[in-house]
């Protein structure tokens, strides 16, 4: 018996999340809604379809989605489609498919297997660690030569604990660097699991207020850094720590000198290097294909953001944070 | 054996032990030049000199000079009914008496092609029929692109009188003369299934000379041993009449080189005298001084070694037009003078750097005008295909590097021209400093140099029988063409053919899909109720995939038969019309045997066709057979209406077959990967083997520089998913339509893809273009991570690898043509996406940062 879980992309050659070349798997599901995530489609545990409307061939041309919906016709055959009432969860505008409604959906994904052109797209699907491996297994020689591996990703891979154990159990066996990214705001025992199969863990500290955590991301950040705590004081760990500096959320002086206290008091100064993560305006298309409103829009408008501002402002952090004695980078990298 | 806080890098260095070198060039070894385009630049060359020979070459038009021209007809018309081997050579050394010869300000390194830089002479030996035609109603100047231009409204008439006297006399007529019906119908003449324009029109080149032998014994040497070649034959010798015509025409020709260089001694002399400038004047008197030892002589210091190779290199071009005169490998044949130099203190470091610079933006002076066909598929006014080769295993097996690979791989980032085609060896042993500043120069952006792979290569060259040691010495000619420098006359670069056209002929019982009336050959053809091909089945009719694989092979040996015939007799003409005898003298084995080298003179004699649009043919039949074979979802039929549709009235099938639905070559999915590699070894047993009337035989080679584009538009739809006139894929690349690229798994899925196939089969060389994102190979980890995949990448054995790495103006044009960009990764932390697949806003977003960020 191999873990099964709910995956959402599998990525070849990244060169962010981790040393090296490596794969990395993101695995569906997150108990925390941040305002600027960029994964939208990775909220969500269960598998969802997802809508692309400029790529729909149109109703005439083509129609299969409709074909392969169970639901389409549900009760009520062609008179309730004419009469506009269908019961279909699919939304046609112009010809086009424009939208899924997700309260009449029953995810099934026939619409996503059926479309010849990528209009309907499946966020998700099940995967056994043994197929995940087979993936990740291809790409070794890479690893190998870069330092590279796999990185399990998401959404948040530690509700997925099983799959994620599982996955970095066999790639300890074949010698294949393993680095787990989470925003730790899960039981500390999931950690604890995972703590002698992993080879680096990055995290993220959002913001220290907790108010303001739960405001933005919809939960408080108490266990986040208990955990950043109970991570730090294991002295084997390996750690990169992430601030994803958001325009008007945490982009404060204030939060910055917190957290550099908390790094070096209750961390110990136990991290390997600190990323300032400047804020990107991602994965919008996908919050449209899922019929979400971005809610960082208005944010940006308060924040009067600017760009080249901002890049300088984030640089500013880092500088301040080097002189705290933390090795503090800019983007993704470890070297400067 | 991983105790946790091992981490991979540890482990790393015990699996892979880095070899190094103490080779050095005059900047530091992990100097990192910039990081992709940079606009407006102009002074990358520490060297101001460099850096103005470069700005007046840029600036420079590109011109028509007629003076070979006039030359040349004069000659010919006064050797009337000699042999043609002697009136090459009359030719050659009437060209050299009366050429115009110029020496340019801050100039160092003398010898242009018997014309002004950057001007075009022309070769009426190979044809007039198309230069005729073109001066008379295609002017040239008033080309889309590779323009050129008359000096005077005289050259222009002139230039049409002389092409008078050369009508039937040219090459091309001795070809036309001798082309069946079946010959034409598939060459440029007829439907374009394989083009000889190149050789049926111009010069062959494609070769390395032997620089070592001209360098140690200088235009003396060779003449010497052309007289001992002379006494040696008797009238014994049933062919001692073309061998004496042949010893006499080389010793004509060197003797005319002696005397060209020291007409440059001369000039070089008297503008030294009215020099001003002291530090000119002494520069100028020491070139004088080079050329008059030059005049005869061997080259005796580093500066005269490189002056000597332009003289012998230019005069091959004067000779021919033939392009992808290559340099060999210049890092390991000039090493010894060098070396020499630095030992003396004749030279310092820094002065040896700024000869190589000057040496290489003179490289880029040649310029060579191209029929308005070939210059449709093959865009670029340079001469072309000057590939110089650094790096790599010596004949022993061992690294080779040295300190001038190192500062060449300088010189060209210095320089970032045109010319010349840098290409770096690599192998097992490559030294760490040696890929520390091959990448440094890669992700600087400006498209040099190419990685070769020595492993394939070397195994790729002993399949045409040579032996290890000599295989190892490999150079590569033009792109990617590996030769056995100055003992293989490989005539690279012989043939473009469309397989895309043979597919056709697959899936349609022989005829093009759009046969009928309006094409011009439909009264000899289709109006007979004939084919273009055989037939050879139909997607009517096929009833499983072993079928339409046959019919493959049986339309490649049909058009594998007409092309290698009209090679045959394109060589033959060669042969008889312009024998090369200066330059046989550079190659082994001529000069021992009083052979020129166009009648088979040299050890190694291939001819090497190349391929285009394998993937697309690839991906069709992965279509073919998923959607009638095992899905059973369509019929063979209805495939072929959609085609015959131009895919008008088909979207959903449009759709399907461009989607990831179904099985696309590069995905490292073996089920499309299968047909690329039948495609690939049907191509190569269908060449390999064929003789060629030198005594050699066929080589097969995958790439298509840029004429996939070309082909592409007299190209009807295909089952990739591709509409009629879209580029055909390129080289060994997955196929891009407009629909999308069909490659979506990243560098990595295309190179575990490119890896299925053995290239060494393809003898005549293949080719990967692969883009990068500036993203992905920023600071130090990005270019240790460049290291790391090239090196996995040659690991798995594909032969070339060459590298875009694109800035912020790419994404912008990214923006423009997203379908061509599809598998451009942009990477931030967490985020999963391609940059095409982001909307508008968040591309620009990224763009600003990314500006901000460099």
């Amino acid at each position: 018996m191999t873990a099964e879980g709910t995956v959402f992309n599998i990525q070849h050659f990244t060169i962010h999340d981790g040393p090296g070349i490596r794969t990395e798997v993101f695995l569906k599901g997150c108990p925390l809604h941040c305002l600027w995530c960029s994964n939208p489609e990775s909220l969500k545990a269960e598998v969802q379809p997802g809508v692309y409307r400029k790529k729909c061939i149109g109703r005439k041309n083509c129609g299969a989605c409709e074909e392969a919906c169970p639901r389409t016709d549900a009760g009520a055959g062609g008179g309730l489609a004419k009469a506009g009432r269908t019961a279909s969860p699919l939304r046609f505008y112009r010809n086009r498919l424009v939208a899924i409604d997700y309260t009449l959906c029953n995810g099934c994904m026939a619409c996503a297997e059926a479309c010849p052109s990528e209009a309907v797209k499946a966020w998700g699907r099940r995967m056994t660690a043994d197929q995940i491996m087979q993936e990740v297994r291809r790409d070794k020689g890479y690893y190998d030569r870069s330092g590279g591996g796999i990185t399990v990703s998401g959404g948040e891979p530690l509700l997925q604990t099983e799959l994620t154990a599982e996955l970095f159990r066999q790639c300890r066996e074949e010698g294949i660097h393993t680095c787990c990214e989470t925003c730790l705001c899960i039981p500390w025992e999931r950690v604890e699991e995972l703590l002698p199969l992993t080879d680096l863990w990055i995290a993220d500290l959002k913001m220290m207020d907790p108010e303001k955590h739960r405001a933005f991301t919809g939960a408080g950040n108490e266990r986040i850094l208990e955990n950043l705590q109970k991570l730090a004081g294991n002295p084997e760990t390996e750690l990169i720590l992430r601030i994803p500096v958001i325009p008007g959320v945490n982009d404060n002086m204030e939060n910055m000198r917190q957290t550099a206290d908390f790094i070096l008091g209750e961390m110990q100064g136990n991290v390997r290097t600190l990323q300032l993560l400047s804020y990107m305006r991602l994965g919008m298309e996908k919050y449209e294909s899922l019929g979400l409103p971005y809610q960082m829009t208005d944010r940006l408008k308060e924040a009067h953001f600017r760009r080249d501002y901002f890049q300088r402002k984030v640089r500013n952090f880092a500088d301040y944070f080097n002189s705290r004695g933390i090795h503090t980078l800019v983007g993704t990298r470890e070297k400067q | 054996m991983n105790t946790g806080t091992n981490t991979a890098k540890d482990l790393n260095h015990e699996m892979y032990v880095e070899a190094h070198t103490a080779a050095c060039g005059c900047e530091p070894i992990d100097q990192t030049y910039s990081l992709g385009y940079v606009k407006g630049h102009e002074d990358w060359s520490p060297f101001p000199r460099v850096n103005r020979l470069r700005q007046t070459f840029l600036d420079r038009p590109f011109n028509i000079d007629i003076e070979r021209f006039r030359n040349v007809t004069e000659s010919y018309r006064e050797h009337e009914g000699e042999p043609a081997v002697l009136r090459c050579a009359y030719a050659f050394e009437s060209i050299l008496k009366n050429a115009t010869l110029y020496i340019y300000d801050d100039d160092l390194i003398l010898g242009e092609i018997a014309a002004p830089a950057k001007a075009s002479p022309q070769y009426p030996e190979f044809s007039v029929n198309w230069m005729l035609h073109e001066a008379l109603y295609e002017p040239f100047e008033e080309r889309e692109h590779d323009q050129f231009y008359f000096a005077s409204e005289e050259d222009r008439q002139e230039f049409i009188e002389l092409c008078g006297y050369w009508k039937g006399r040219a090459v091309d007529d001795y070809v036309n003369a001798r082309l069946d019906d079946e010959m034409t119908k598939g060459s440029q003449t007829g439907r374009k299934i394989f083009q000889t324009n190149l050789y049926h029109y111009g010069g062959v080149g494609h070769l390395v000379m032997n620089y070592e032998k001209i360098l140690r014994i200088g235009y003396d040497g060779m003449i010497a041993e052309a007289k001992a070649g002379l006494d040696r034959i008797t009238k014994k010798d049933p062919d001692y009449v073309e061998k004496r015509d042949f010893y006499r025409a080389v010793i004509i020709c060197h003797e005319a080189a002696k005397m060209y260089i020291e007409r440059y001694a001369r000039l070089a002399g008297e503008k030294a005298f009215e020099a001003k400038d002291p530090a000119r004047k002494q520069e100028l008197l020491q070139m004088a001084a080079n050329c008059h030892q030059l005049a005869g002589g061997p080259a005796e210091s580093f500066w005269q070694a490189l002056q000597l190779f332009n003289f012998a290199t230019t005069m091959t071009q004067i000779e021919s037009n033939g392009h992808s005169i290559s340099y060999g490998r210049m890092d390991q044949w000039l090493y010894p003078y060098y070396e020499a130099d630095i030992r003396k203190g004749v030279i310092s470091k820094e002065y040896a750097q700024e000869l190589l610079e000057v040496t290489f933006v003179k490289m880029n002076n040649p310029t060579k005008i191209r029929d308005g066909g070939t210059a449709r598929v093959r865009q670029g006014r340079g001469f072309g295909g000057e590939c110089l080769t650094i790096g790599g295993v010596d004949r022993n097996g061992r690294d080779a590097t040295n300190d001038l690979t190192m500062m060449m791989l300088d010189a060209s980032v210095h320089t970032r021209m045109m010319c010349p085609w840098l290409l770096v060896r690599m192998h097992e042993d490559t030294p760490y400093e040696l890929k520390v500043k091959t990448v440094e120069c890669i992700r600087a952006g400006y498209g040099h140099p190419k990685i070769f792979n020595d492993a394939p290569t070397i195994k790729a060259q002993m399949r045409k029988g040579q032996t290890l040691e000599e295989a190892r010495d490999y150079a590569v000619v033009g792109c990617v063409e590996p030769n056995l420098p100055y003992r293989e006359y490989g005539w690279h670069d012989a043939s473009y053919i469309n397989t895309v056209k043979f597919m056709e002929m697959v899936l349609n019982g022989g005829r093009c899909l759009d046969c009928g009336p309006h094409c011009p050959r439909w009264d000899k053809c289709g109006a007979l109720g004939d084919h273009l091909g055989p037939d050879t089945g139909s997607l009517e009719t096929y009833e499983n995939m072993d079928q339409v694989l046959e019919s493959v092979d049986r339309q490649f040996d049909y058009w594998c038969d007409q092309m290698c015939a009209t090679m045959n007799i394109v060589d033959r003409a060669h042969r008889e019309r312009k024998p090369l005898p200066y330059l046989s003298a550079f190659f082994e084995g001529c000069l021992e045997d009083g052979v020129d080298v166009t009648a088979g003179g040299t050890r190694y004699n291939g001819i090497g066709p190349q391929a285009s649009g394998l993937a697309t043919c690839a991906d069709s039949l992965a279509a073919i057979k998923q959607l009638v074979f095992d899905e059973k979802k369509y019929t063979g039929a209805e495939l072929l209406q959609a085609l015959k549709d131009n895919w008008k009235g088909h979207e959903k099938l449009y759709a399907l077959i461009n989607s990831p639905k179904v099985h696309h070559y590069g995905n490292d999915d073996d089920y499309a990967d299968e047909f690329f590699r039948f495609m690939f070894e049907c191509y190569c047993r269908h060449l390999t083997g064929r003789k060629t009337i030198r005594g050699g035989e066929f080589t097969p080679g995958v790439y298509s520089v840029s004429a996939n584009v070309g082909m592409g538009l007299n190209t009807n739809a295909s089952l990739d998913g591709r509409k009629a006139g879209e580029a055909i894929s390129d080289n060994m690349g997955p196929v891009h339509t407009d629909a999308g690229s069909h490659d979506i798994q990243g560098p990595i899925g295309i190179a575990h893809s490119i890896a299925k196939v053995d290239h060494s089969l393809a003898t005549n060389g293949t080719l990967l273009n692969l883009k990068f994102p500036q993203e992905a190979v920023k600071g130090i980890e990005g270019r240790d991570n460049l290291i790391s995949y090239i090196d996995e990448y040659l690991a798995g054995g594909p032969m070339h690898v060459q590298f875009n790495i694109m800035s912020s103006a790419t994404m912008k044009a990214a923006q423009k043509h997203p379908e061509d960009y599809k598998d451009m990764l942009v990477r931030v932390a967490g985020y999963s996406a391609y940059f095409v697949e982001l909307g508008k806003a968040l591309q620009k977003d990224l763009i600003q940062r990314t500006d901000l960020e460099f």
